[in-house]
């Protein structure tokens, strides 16, 4: 069985400051990690490989200028990464991507499983895997929360979000499972493939490929997004603070809400 | 020049950075409070291969040199000292002693259980008589056929309450002394005649055990022997040497971790209708202690990238494990007057943290010995020799 994981990387917000008045981000310390629901995901791949013995390639989420997540991925324990090298378009969306990953997968000669994060942190996009499913035709489950692959390793059960509360959803593989942020934790790596991988040496260090995107596609795939600035959003609202008994503050926040909703 | 750290030594800081504020920084009040040793942690660092970090890969390292240990004191002491002490005492002196001299049996039989963490060393030169005058050691050991019978004792020995292993300093030639008469050993705790004798209660690094060890009639195959017969004083301060310059690694991680909760409180702290960061006495002990943390950094990571590189370091090492300790104390003392008398409560890490630094002016050698090794290096290039 192989398990693809796919991964991103976004900006450390503990390196930058947001200054509204200013109207800009400044970046004090320019560190890249793995995104919340990716490590999530990277972690879920890690897990079916323990349970299955499953292969676990990894694959970036978007051309990114250096390979520093998938190093990352060997290092936690992924058989095998591909960075995605060559300029991609000014605006390199989910669409984009999903074209490009779908390619990358079917030169990968097919994969049973693919895993990745619900959402990044810094676009909020969660288009990539549904999209992803919509071009290899596979069945989707979205947002999960737990994984695991059934024993005959031909159906994958996964744990979403419905109605307020849970349920277990379940696709024939191939399927495509998407991870929601902060359900699982992700392992530490083992500190001597960590060395190796980052020096690019021994065995871990050559399991990490470079291919040209573009040698991937007849044809270069559209994006559906276009950049054409950037803005913050809105400034937020104060709150009001409610005060009294139970009754009367949930009473006060009930009007209030009732209010805003126009009922 | 390159100052900049490599791509693995990166990762490497990041792994260490998310380990130790996920499974040590939550415990660090704790184990301070209750004078417990963090087991679990060290079993953790183990699996993950931190307490190989510098050691050869073929010994069960994780082979990130001399840079990547200093990297790992200055991380684990950014959040717990005692955590930082307990690490320190097993590779730095405990298991450093095997690999600068062990040979090849002794490093596979001790050094690669010791660098995956499923054995815990502990270094034994201090005694009662002997602290400071390390040559004044009394631990007497006797050749006995194939065997050496150690009595004596240590005291004041970090891990000393729960290691596996110890690396012991005796007397094998009392009339030859520290020249020729002192051996190294390689000591298993279980073997009999070993003993924890007592442990101390100590103002700082609570989350340690420091323990007085006792030796009676302890036999020790003489393949234990770590280095040459008469040579143990060589073993022991070239594994001084690796040891006070990581300390010198630690003590940047207690500073910076002063100077952060400094600049945090400084932030929010309002008097006099502004916050304290407006205030110039604030402002200078907040330049002064940064600059400090930046000069102590670059010394004590070109003397690891030195000895990375194979150059001698032994008077470098010594300013590393002086210079740093007096910033570390300095820069907690400041963080502490910054924030007033919230920082003297219990309620608040800076007070632990103020305990804690004391002992880096101590252990490891104390200032003063630091200043003797550095004066006695300068001036015996002036053909001056000077006495302790
Ligand atoms: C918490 C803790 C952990 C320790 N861990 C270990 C360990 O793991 N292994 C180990 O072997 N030891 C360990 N030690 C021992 C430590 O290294 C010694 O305490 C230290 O070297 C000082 O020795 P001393 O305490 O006997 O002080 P002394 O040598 O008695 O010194 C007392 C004072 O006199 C000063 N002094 C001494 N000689 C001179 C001189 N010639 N000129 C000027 N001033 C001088 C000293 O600087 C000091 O200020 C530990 C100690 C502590 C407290």
């Amino acid at each position: 069985m192989r398990a693809i994981v796919v991964l991103g990387r976004v900006l450390d917000p503990a390196g930058i400051v947001v200054n509204r008045r200013a109207g800009r981000i400044f970046v004090n310390r320019e560190e890249y990690i793995l995104p919340p629901a990716d490590r999530c995901a990277l972690e879920a791949a890690m897990r079916i490989k323990d349970a299955t013995g499953c292969e676990v390639i990894a694959l970036p989420r978007a051309l990114f200028p250096d390979d520093d997540v998938l190093r990352q991925a060997l290092a936690i324990g992924a058989d095998r990464a591909i960075y995605l090298s060559g300029r991609g378009p000014d605006c390199a969306d989910d669409a984009f991507m999903a074209s490009v990953l779908a390619a990358a997968i079917r030169q990968l000669g097919g994969a049973d499983l693919v895993l990745t994060g619900a959402t990044t942190l810094d676009t909020g996009w969660t288009q990539l895997g549904p999209r992803l499913a919509e071009i290899l035709d596979w069945p989707q489950i979205l947002d999960a929360w737990q994984v695991e692959v059934q024993d005959s390793m031909t159906v994958v059960q996964a744990v979403v979000p419905a109605d307020g509360g849970y349920a277990l959803a379940e696709a024939d593989l191939p399927a495509l499972v998407t991870i929601a942020a902060g359900a699982l934790k992700l392992r530490y790596p083992n500190g001597v493939r960590l060395i190796n991988v980052y020096r690019g040496i021994g065995a871990v260090a050559e399991a990490l490929e470079r291919w040209e995107w573009q040698t991937l596609l007849e044809e270069r795939p559209t994006p559906v997004l276009e950049r054409r600035g950037q803005e913050f959003p809105p400034e937020r609202e104060r709150g009001v603070r409610v005060s009294g008994s139970a009754a009367e503050m949930a009473r006060a926040v009930a009007g209030a809400l009732r209010q805003r909703l126009g009922r | 020049m390159d100052f900049t750290f490599s791509p693995e030594h990166r990762a490497l800081r990041r792994m260490i950075r998310e380990f130790v504020e996920n499974e040590i920084a939550p415990l660090a009040a704790e184990l301070d409070r209750t004078h417990r040793v963090p087991f679990e942690t060290m079993r953790k660092l183990g699996e993950v291969g931190l307490l190989g970090v510098c050691f050869p890969q073929e010994y069960g390292g994780m082979g990130a040199g001399e840079i990547g240990y200093c990297i790992l004191m200055e991380e684990l002491n950014r959040v717990c000292t005692s955590t930082g002490t307990n690490v320190g005492a097993h590779i730095g002196i405990g298991a450093m002693a095997i690999y600068l001299d062990g040979n090849e049996e002794q490093k596979r039989k001790y050094l690669t259980p010791l660098a995956r963490g499923e054995k815990i060393a502990a270094f034994g030169l201090t005694e009662s008589g002997a602290g400071s005058d390390a040559a004044a050691i009394r631990t007497r050991a006797v050749r006995e056929g194939d065997s050496w019978i150690l009595d004596g004792g240590k005291v004041f020995i970090t891990n000393g309450g729960y290691a596996d292993i110890v690396t012991v300093m005796a007397v094998t030639d009392p009339a030859l002394g520290a020249r020729g008469g002192v051996t190294a050993f390689i000591v298993e705790t279980q073997w009999p005649g070993f003993k924890v004798a007592r442990e101390e209660d100590k103002m700082g690094i609570r989350g340690t055990s420091t323990a007085e060890i006792v030796f009676e009639e302890l036999r020790v195959p003489h393949e234990n022997v770590l280095g040459k017969v008469g040579e143990g004083f060589i073993t022991f301060m070239k594994a001084l040497d690796m040891g006070r310059l990581t300390l010198g690694a630690a003590c940047i991680g207690g500073a910076e971790m002063a100077l952060e909760s400094a600049v945090r409180w400084a932030k929010t702290r309002k008097q006099f209708g502004v916050a304290l960061a407006h205030k110039q006495a604030v402002q200078w002990m907040i330049a002064n202690m940064a600059t400090e943390i930046e000069a102590l950094r670059s010394l004590v990571y070109r003397v690891a990238w030195m000895v990375d590189t194979g150059q001698p370091f032994t008077q470098l090492a010594a300013m590393c494990k002086l210079y740093g300790s007096e910033v570390a104390s300095r820069a907690i003392d400041m963080a502490l007057q910054i924030h007033g008398g919230l920082g003297f409560t219990r309620d608040f890490p800076i007070e632990r943290g103020f305990r804690d630094a004391r002992i880096g002016e101590i252990y490891e050698g104390t200032s003063e010995v630091q200043r003797i090794v550095i004066a006695s290096n300068i001036f015996r290039e002036h053909g001056v020799r000077i006495r302790p």
